[in-house]
């Protein structure tokens, strides 16, 4: 089932949940009548941004995370505006499904939180006879957001082995030494914590899992980390950001991860998070864009990475959002709208990034990116 | 002799009984159409069980018997092999206590508002009531999950679950078992409950049906026996339609065990077995709603098999209905059952 | 009229209305104890409507007012402290059509006394006994009191309706119209059950077949429909004549009665 939608930019953030959103360029060919041409309001002259001409048309078709479909709604938008002549559609089933349609070449890009496995790298292989592409474009950051009326306006500082504790119920009460001691000037109060989780497989699991296995080994001996694991007993889910959020806030003493963007959109307090420099950090766009600089000198070469271990200032709960692409097997109109719009989202897309909280590339990082989007359909 | 003479000329002037067009040729296909579309019906079904069934038989094949008996849900990552571990029952003990809750909640609350409605209730409060009711029947279960996630829950419920926590909780077995605290509000009972709303207009429906059918000779001669109004309901108007009531129970414990979203939004989703009512639990449907999306090709097998238990236990609930219907009307003496 | 020293129903100046519209106007008729009292007259007369008076089941229907007063044993029975359902205790009805519960031989026989708070047991195995004696079907069914009374034929279960009646042990049974539902041979058993009951209770019966008037009962009414549109209000029944029954059939007071019995009209 695809919906295809027109959003203006504006409207788009309130079109998030929509299961695909896609643009016909020429329907809102007109936007950007205002030189004087007002007889000829459909806009047959070439509408120009930054000076540039605009000659692609034709049709793109991606599917998979929902984390970043807000910011893919805004990103189409505003490349509409530039290029009306293109039309992409994305669909937003979630990082799994994103990975089955990209393996079984039913879209021409797919999108995920988590990067691929060797299995599936070597399956893709198999099924295009070339390699398959990661192109980061976005990442983001995963926050704990609590209900306790009793702190409101202070900072709640937690580290990884607190927060491991707090979902796998060996923490269960605010007051806990082991939450005191993070915080020595707030006053906690005796509230039971109820841990609330995601229902859904889903890539906001995945980044936060992957951090606790990362951080704390006996999570990863029990919990492990995926889109879903088994929670501990005494957990609650909730279906979304949205369901997280509900039951955090129904709860007093609710604790829940979201995402961040979501939870500075819904005004929740999120936690400050210790990171490998044992520095409180609290989320931002700038400390959440820090976490990928820090460690761009060790990524590996197909850029299958986890953003983990950092320090400095950066915000130690980070994920980063893939496009997956081919080196071959697309015709040459759909490779130069591919290597178009990726390369224009991941460089002039950055300020729309930042503007709904998504942490944009930042320097080199944007160099490894255009390398990769570079490799599309190289093998052809 | 002479042949009479009839304007319809495709009757034989000397075998008047002889096949025509009408009855020969059309009646045929008017049966073949009907034939064919009840098999293509039954097709379906079976194409869908077996597809079902074949998807899911490597993690059936992996796990055996402990696929309806472990308590472990972990799935792994791969796309040809099985490498998690696939243990449904707390899934579908979920499945089971969430609608048992909704049905002992429902039944009685639905008996009594169709009585209401067809025994004791002028026509100007049974009419616009039995639309309602039906309205209420209409209403997509995602309003029932939204509303009950977000109003009905933090209002209505929590201090429900409350109050239970505080003084059944506090008592003795079972029941300090079953409403054992804390609260979380997500949780067997909060889905038992909405569930509960959202079958109630069904199996009312269904009683008022049952109830208006109710023999008014027999209604009359227990009146004229002198019966009150309630001998006369108990002995003559629920008497005669327990077949009914148990067969619209049964629908509604269709709806209850099949129902995704509004469960999904409200059983809490913890892949852990809770003896308490007041805990977060999941359900079948509610865990492959939420995990479709996302899941790697083996966790789509198991979801799968999943979805091949709740198939099987749904057709178990019916069987039963209909031998319990069929007893029934056994021990009352009624041949029509 | 038979020799009688009690009076069961006083009727004075009864009228009967359905959601406003008359059904039975200024009904005035004393019915004395004992024998069989038939209620006659044209579709829409009101008979039936009176029978139903008599044991207070029109408080069932919806929008039924009663004028007037009824006095039973000399108890007002529309006095506002009498409870219908204790008056239908007292007074068997058997109805039109056979309407036995779909349920065993027994449990329709018993369901009155049960009502009544008679337990399971002997006495009240006696009572069906009994009950079944009296309505001349113990010997059909005295081996299959478990059965059914589905089972039965439509004769034998307007007897057993009969039985069911009786075993409340009421002093007068109301028939409305007992044999329409049935055969001819059917309908002869049941009038010779009347007979033989009449001399134990107190009969009140609804018919439409004059024969069967003239053929079991002492006493008949004659209702009619009067008040049309030519009077200037609406149709109603009213009582024409009550005598006793060789008196109505061979030498009625009225013009209307002798119209109505000799065919004339009808």
């Amino acid at each position: 089932m695809t919906t295809t939608v027109t959003r203006t930019r504006r409207r788009a953030r309130w079109a998030a949940p929509l299961l695909a959103v896609g643009l016909i360029a020429a329907a809102c060919g007109g936007d950007d009548a205002g030189n004087g041409n007002g007889d000829d309001e459909n806009g047959s002259s070439t509408p120009t941004v930054g000076g540039e001409t605009q000659d692609l048309s034709g049709t793109l078709l991606g599917a998979g995370a929902t984390f970043p479909t807000p910011l893919f709604l805004e990103w189409l938008g505003a490349y509409q505006e530039i290029e009306p002549e293109v039309d992409i559609n994305y669909q937003s089933v979630g990082s799994g499904g994103g990975i089955e349609q990209f393996l079984s070449e039913t879209v021409d890009f797919g999108s995920t939180e988590r990067y691929l496995t060797d299995e599936e790298v070597e399956e893709a292989e198999e099924i295009r006879g070339c390699a398959s592409i990661h192109i980061p474009v976005v990442f983001g950051s995963v926050t704990v957001a609590y209900n306790l009326p009793q702190i409101e306006g202070e900072e709640l500082v937690l580290d990884a082995e607190t927060t491991a504790a707090i979902f796998a119920r060996d923490i269960t009460n605010w007051n806990d030494p082991a939450i005191a001691a993070l915080n020595p000037d707030l006053d906690l109060p005796d509230v039971d914590m109820i841990p609330v989780h995601r229902s859904d497989g889903s890539g906001t699991t995945y980044i936060f899992t992957r951090y606790l296995s990362d951080e704390v080994e006996s999570w990863d001996d029990e919990y492990g980390f995926g889109s879903e694991i088994n929670w501990a007993a005494g957990t609650v889910g909730g279906a979304g950001n949205e369901g997280v959020t509900a039951g955090v806030q129904q709860n007093p003493g609710g604790i829940g991860y979201v995402s961040f963007a979501y939870a500075v959109e819904n005004d929740i307090p999120v936690a400050s998070q210790i990171n490998a420099d044992g520095n409180a950090v609290a989320p931002t766009v700038e400390t959440v864009a820090a976490a990928p600089a820090a460690i761009v000198d060790e990524l590996p070469e197909d850029l299958r990475f986890d953003i983990l271990n950092v320090g400095a200032d950066a915000f130690p709960i980070v994920g980063t959002n893939w496009v997956l692409a081919w080196e071959c097997g697309y015709d040459e109109n759909t490779e130069e709208l591919l290597k178009a719009f990726w390369t224009w989202a991941v460089t002039e897309g950055a300020p729309i990034a930042e503007d709904l909280v998504y942490a944009p590339l930042t320097g080199p990082v944007i160099d490894l990116a255009l390398e990769q989007i570079d490799k599309i359909n190289s093998q052809n | 002799m002479t042949v009479v003479d009839t304007p319809t000329s495709e009757r034989d002037p000397v075998n008047p009984f002889k096949s025509t067009e009408r009855g020969g040729k059309v009646d045929p296909i008017f049966r073949w159409v009907l034939r064919s579309s009840g098999v293509l019906v039954l097709a379906i079904l079976a194409l869908m069980v077996l597809r079902t069934t074949w998807a899911a038989w490597p993690v059936f094949a992996s796990e055996g018997l402990d696929f309806f008996t472990g308590t472990l849900w972990s799935v792994g990552p791969s796309r040809s092999e099985v490498t998690g571990t696939y243990g449904a029952w707390p899934f579908i003990y979920g499945t089971l206590v969430s609608s048992a809750l909704a049905i002992i909640i429902a039944l009685p609350l639905a008996i009594c508002t169709a009585l209401y409605l067809t025994q004791l209730a002028p026509p100007r409060i049974a009419r616009p009531g039995s639309y309602l009711v039906e309205m209420l029947a209409s209403v997509p279960s995602i309003i029932f999950g939204l509303w009950g996630l977000l109003w009905f829950l933090p209002n209505v419920l929590r201090p429900v679950m409350n109050f239970l926590e505080d003084t059944l909780g506090q008592s003795f077995p079972p029941f300090s078992i079953l409403f054992e605290g804390p609260v979380f509000g997500v949780s067997y009972f909060a889905a038992g409950v909405v569930l509960a709303i959202m079958i109630l207009p069904i199996i009312t429906a269904i009683c008022r049906e049952v109830f208006m059918l109710a023999p008014e000779g027999e209604k009359q001669a227990a009146y004229g026996l002198g019966a009150t109004r309630w001998e006369v309901i108990r002995k003559v108007v629920l008497a005669r339609s327990v077949p009914g009531v148990v067969g619209g129970t049964m629908l509604g414990l269709g709806r209850a065990l099949g129902e995704t979203v509004a469960v999904a939004m409200l059983i809490g989703a913890s892949q852990r077995v809770g003896t308490s009512l007041l805990f977060p639990g999941d359900s079948m449907a509610a865990v492959i709603f939420n995990t479709f999306a996302d899941g790697a090709p083996e966790a789509i097998w198991a979801l799968f098999a999943i979805g091949v238990t709740l198939f099987f236990i749904t057709m178990i609930v019916n069987i039963l209905a209909r031998l319990l219907v069929w007893r029934i009307g056994r021990i009352t003496g009624d041949a029509t059952v | 009229m038979p020799a009688s020293h009690e009076d069961v129903f006083v009727i004075d100046d009864l009228s009967v209305r359905y959601s406003g519209r008359d059904a039975l106007r200024n009904v005035s008729m004393v019915i004395p104890a004992g024998g069989i009292t038939a209620l006659i007259g044209p579709s829409g007369c009101g008979k039936s409507t009176l029978l139903r008076c008599l044991n207070r089941m029109n408080d069932l229907i919806r929008g039924c007012a009663v004028e007037g007063s009824l006095f039973y044993h000399g108890e007002d029975l529309y006095a506002s402290d009498v409870d219908p359902v204790e008056v239908r205790r007292r007074i068997g009805m058997v109805f039109q059509r056979p309407n036995p519960f779909k349920d065993t031989i027994y449990s329709n026989v018993s369901f009155g006394p049960r009502l009544n708070g008679m337990k399971k047991g002997p006495e009240l195995d006696e009572v069906v006994e009994k009950s079944l004696r009296r309505a001349v079907l113990w010997d059909e069914v005295k081996d299959q009191l478990t059965k059914n009374a589905f089972a039965l034929s439509g004769g034998q279960q307007q007897r057993l309706c009969i039985a069911r009646a009786l075993a409340t042990d009421p002093d007068v049974v109301l028939m409305d119209e007992p044999c329409s539902a049935l055969d001819p041979i059917a309908t002869m058993r049941i009038e010779d059950l009347m007979r033989e009951l009449s001399t134990r209770y107190t009969i009140i019966v609804v018919t439409h077949n004059m024969q069967q008037a003239a053929r079991v009962s002492d006493r008949t009414a004659f209702f009619s429909v009067s008040g049309g549109a030519d009077d200037g209000g609406d149709p109603a029944g009213e009582l024409v004549e009550f005598d006793e029954t060789v008196t109505i059939f061979s030498n009625a007071n009225d013009s209307r009665t002798e119209a109505y019995v000799t065919g004339r009209f009808g």
